[in-house]
């Protein structure tokens, strides 16, 4: 019943599918890290604005299905005459919705570290991002690593709607051997597994990032403590 | 069918495909519950292999897209001759996703039921099956409600995917009414914005069960 040949004929396709989706998802990771900070950085602002205007950002992202998102994106530009070949826009689409998920995470490590942590800083004269960037964010990175490993994630699995928009990713090399072969259930259910491996992989690969940065930062402590200093600031763990 | 080339002119048609939204979203948490419920309990079961079948269901489902998910039950179940109506494959796939994140939901409030409660109750000679049911699961299903209504509000967005197999829900409405009046960007604006104040009253329902269960967590 379950046709292996359909498999034989569509793994180079499938192979080609994996490296898209990574390759998509990686993309959009780094520009959710980046965009996300920024936009994170205005969900905390004592401005008003900012806080609106991010906040205005994340909302829809957060409470339409990103397949709408896809459609109103792609479309809506093409209607406004601005035609983008469809992996570009589907690059674009995952960007940005990965930007508003990040955005939440990071919202969410800042607001894990004690407030007094950020006055004390400012009290002593250091600059507001100065103090972000060299108090508040190292010590959220314990926080944040697991909330990363689900973003990402994440993002593997809803990147499987680009392909409505024919953006050549891993659901849709799916679509085309089912085209060629009339092999569904080989097909779904080896991009399934192949789905399944990827998460996996991601997961496996910010545990051990997350090992290696608790046995450096072990290390750290321990350097410290036998020069005779102690940490005053709260340890990571 | 689709009317004029203004979306709200089609806006009857939307409410209809919302309704079919929520019917559909409503109906997977009801039986993604229950499966996420046995599932969470046979999860701490004595018995190795039905632990090996549940780890297995809570790794693959959360680890695989929901689009691909839904494309595999509605081949398979007509290959193994279950030839049910689209809305239905499109509920149960929705159902069996949200099953494995609900059943992690599950095992982690029958964690944060205090030992005490069980040993009282092993003191009182109570039957383990009793246990269960009198006392550990309906507390860890009060300590769930909260994150069961985010997830209500997931499988709201989530539904989206039961158009590509046909369910004529809120996206598929809007892309009949789209390849009628041409008029893409105006319909999927409407239509995002019917999904946005669905997600976002339930989850200010989510956040208001949250601060009322907190009240009352175990002291």
């Amino acid at each position: 019943m379950f046709d292996f040949s359909a498999i034989e004929f569509g793994w180079p396709f499938f192979l080609r599918g994996v490296i898209a989706t990574a390759l998509f998802c990686i993309i959009a990771t780094v520009v959710g890290l980046i965009l996300g900070t920024i936009v994170a950085l205005g969900r905390v602002s004592k401005r008003r604005l900012m806080r609106g205007l991010s906040l205005a950002f994340v909302e829809p992202f957060r409470n339409t299905p990103f397949l709408v998102q896809a459609f109103l994106i792609y479309f809506g530009l093409a209607q406004m005459g601005l035609s983008l070949s469809a992996t570009l826009a589907g690059v674009i689409i995952l960007s940005l919705f990965s930007a508003a998920m990040f955005a939440e995470g990071i919202r969410g490590g800042i607001l894990s570290v004690p407030k007094g942590q950020l006055e004390a800083a400012r009290a002593v004269g250091i600059p507001y991002l100065t103090a972000m960037r060299r108090i508040v964010f190292p010590q959220t990175i314990s926080y944040m690593i697991p909330v990363i490993t689900n973003l990402t994630i994440g993002l593997i699995k809803e990147s499987a709607a680009l392909s409505v928009i024919s953006v050549p990713e891993l659901t849709m090399a799916g679509q085309i051997v089912v085209g060629e072969t009339f092999r569904p259930i080989e097909a779904y259910v080896s991009i399934a597994i192949l789905y399944w491996l990827l998460t996996a992989g991601v997961v496996r690969a910010f545990l051990a990032i997350q090992r290696y940065l608790s046995h450096r930062q072990a290390a750290a402590v321990k350097a410290l403590s036998a020069s005779g200093l102690s940490l005053a600031t709260p340890q990571l763990k | 069918m689709p009317r004029g080339d203004d979306p709200l002119t089609n806006l009857p048609e939307l409410l209809e495909g919302a309704k079919v939204t929520v019917a559909a979203s409503f109906f997977a948490i009801l039986l993604g519950t229950m499966i996420g419920t046995a599932a969470g309990v046979a999860e701490k079961s004595r018995l190795r292999p039905i632990r090996v079948l549940v780890s297995v269901y809570v790794s693959f489902f959360p680890g695989t897209p929901l689009f691909v998910q839904i494309l595999v039950i509605y081949f398979l179940l007509p290959a193994i001759g279950l030839d049910i109506p689209r809305f239905t494959t499109g509920v149960l796939a929705l159902a069996l996703n949200s099953g494995a994140y609900i059943s992690q939901m599950i095992s982690g409030a029958i964690t944060a039921i205090p030992d005490g409660q069980l040993q009282a109750a092993r003191a009182l000679a109570m039957p383990r099956r009793k246990i269960w049911r009198r006392i550990i699961v309906p507390q860890a299903f009060r300590l769930i409600l909260p994150p069961l209504t985010v997830e209500f509000s997931s499988l709201v967005k989530n539904s989206a995917f039961l158009s590509v197999i046909g369910v004529v829900e809120l996206t598929r409405t809007g892309q009949q009414i789209i390849s009628v009046s041409f008029q893409p960007t105006q319909t999927w604006v409407v239509v995002a914005m019917m999904y946005f104040v669905m997600c976002f009253v339930i989850g200010l329902m989510a956040r208001r069960m949250e601060r009322a269960t907190s009240a009352q967590a175990f002291r």
